[in-house]
């Protein structure tokens, strides 16, 4: 359930595959399947996410970590160069920098 | 995720700072959904208020509807989920298709809303009414292409040229919300946009093809100010975080 606040801090590794699980609940299986995600990969370009699924991705966050990140607070700061860039990785340094 | 029953319909909504005095209830335009205000315009609203965002009837990840895209059955639905969640009164904001559901709501409504902000609301009577309903599926796609180019112009990909397809394909094909529309033709004409008594603030796009529509707003709403933002049609996303700061300040005064 992602909607219980996790008090455990986790390394990138555990927040990598939390990241993943929740773009496969976002996203699908059946296209995760087909996907090779890695840290690298950007959410628009290879995952080809669009604006609504990175509300429901944004929201996932939010339920797992709670106030503990302000996950939709640092994507508003971002210009659209950087949100078109925006990688796995970059989110799994900014969790794990919050946490 | 928070898909709520509203008349026995689920509808996606978010909300920000619910514990806030006054409520701003946010509607988005035809073909796009709530990302357009959840990502910028919504956080800078919500350092005052409480902010509502919901997903129009088919739209985002609210359920698919087949009928009811005219202002008085989108006005109901507004009213209906404002009952649903216990809200008595709210300023509201709209863009393009949803600026014109704002002013329906405040003249239908006028208890129940506070100040209004209405941005880029086409004229429904524009010489070209057809080519306005094309317009909103260009804005929508002029929306994921800013999102999902860049200066390699990076291709739609596969599975979200599949997801677009299949939302117009029902939307076109399979509702109502065309002739619905058209019917709509000679809204701004209406006794009812001049009986609007709300404080309303029109915003535009100094480059849009909707200013005129604005200009003519200004004129039959008493009081009502036209503020132009550098841009076109799209100024929510060329200038959210002004967007943002406008309708935050003009909320927030008195």
């Amino acid at each position: 359930m992602d909607a219980v606040v996790s008090t455990a801090k986790l390394n990138s590794n555990e927040i990598f595959d939390l990241m993943k699980q929740f773009i496969t609940e976002v996203i699908g299986e059946e296209f995760v399947e087909e996907m090779d995600i890695t840290m690298e990969s950007s959410f628009t370009k290879d995952l080809e996410m669009d604006s609504i699924e990175i509300v429901s991705f944004s929201e996932k966050i939010k339920a797992h970590f709670g106030e503990q990140i302000d996950f939709t607070g640092w994507l508003s700061n971002m210009d659209l160069d950087q949100l078109i860039n925006l990688n796995l990785g970059t989110i799994v340094n900014y969790i794990e920098e919050c946490q | 995720m928070p898909v709520i029953e509203v008349n026995n319909r689920g509808v996606h909504i978010q909300e920000l700072n619910k514990g806030a005095a006054e409520t701003v209830l946010l509607v988005h335009g035809m073909f796009s959904n709530l990302s357009i205000y959840y990502f910028n315009i919504a956080p800078i609203l919500a350092k005052h208020f409480h902010v509502v965002m919901y997903d129009l009837k088919s739209h985002g990840l609210s359920e698919r509807i087949e009928n009811g895209y005219d202002l008085n059955s989108m006005t109901d639905d507004l009213l209906s989920l404002m009952e649903r969640l216990g809200i008595d009164k709210v300023h509201l904001a709209g863009y393009s298709f949803g600026g014109l559901i704002t002013l329906k709501m405040a003249a239908r409504f006028p208890d129940k809303i506070g100040k209004l902000a209405v941005i880029e609301a086409p004229d429904p009577n524009d010489d070209k009414t057809r080519d306005i309903i094309d317009d909103y599926s260009r804005e929508f796609l002029e929306h994921y292409v800013t999102n999902f180019t860049d200066t390699t112009k990076v291709k739609m990909g596969k599975r979200q040229m599949e997801r677009n397809h299949r939302m117009y394909e029902y939307l076109f094909h399979e509702t109502s919300i065309k002739s619905d529309m058209i019917l709509e033709k000679e809204f701004f004409s209406a006794a009812e946009i001049s009986s609007i008594q709300q404080d309303t603030l029109l915003l535009y796009g100094t480059q849009s093809n909707c200013l005129g529509a604005g200009k003519k707003l200004k004129n039959k709403i008493r009081g009502a100010a036209l503020l132009e933002v550098n841009g076109d049609h799209n100024i929510p996303i060329q200038e959210p975080v002004s967007i943002g700061n406008i309708i935050e300040a003009f909320f927030n005064n008195g």
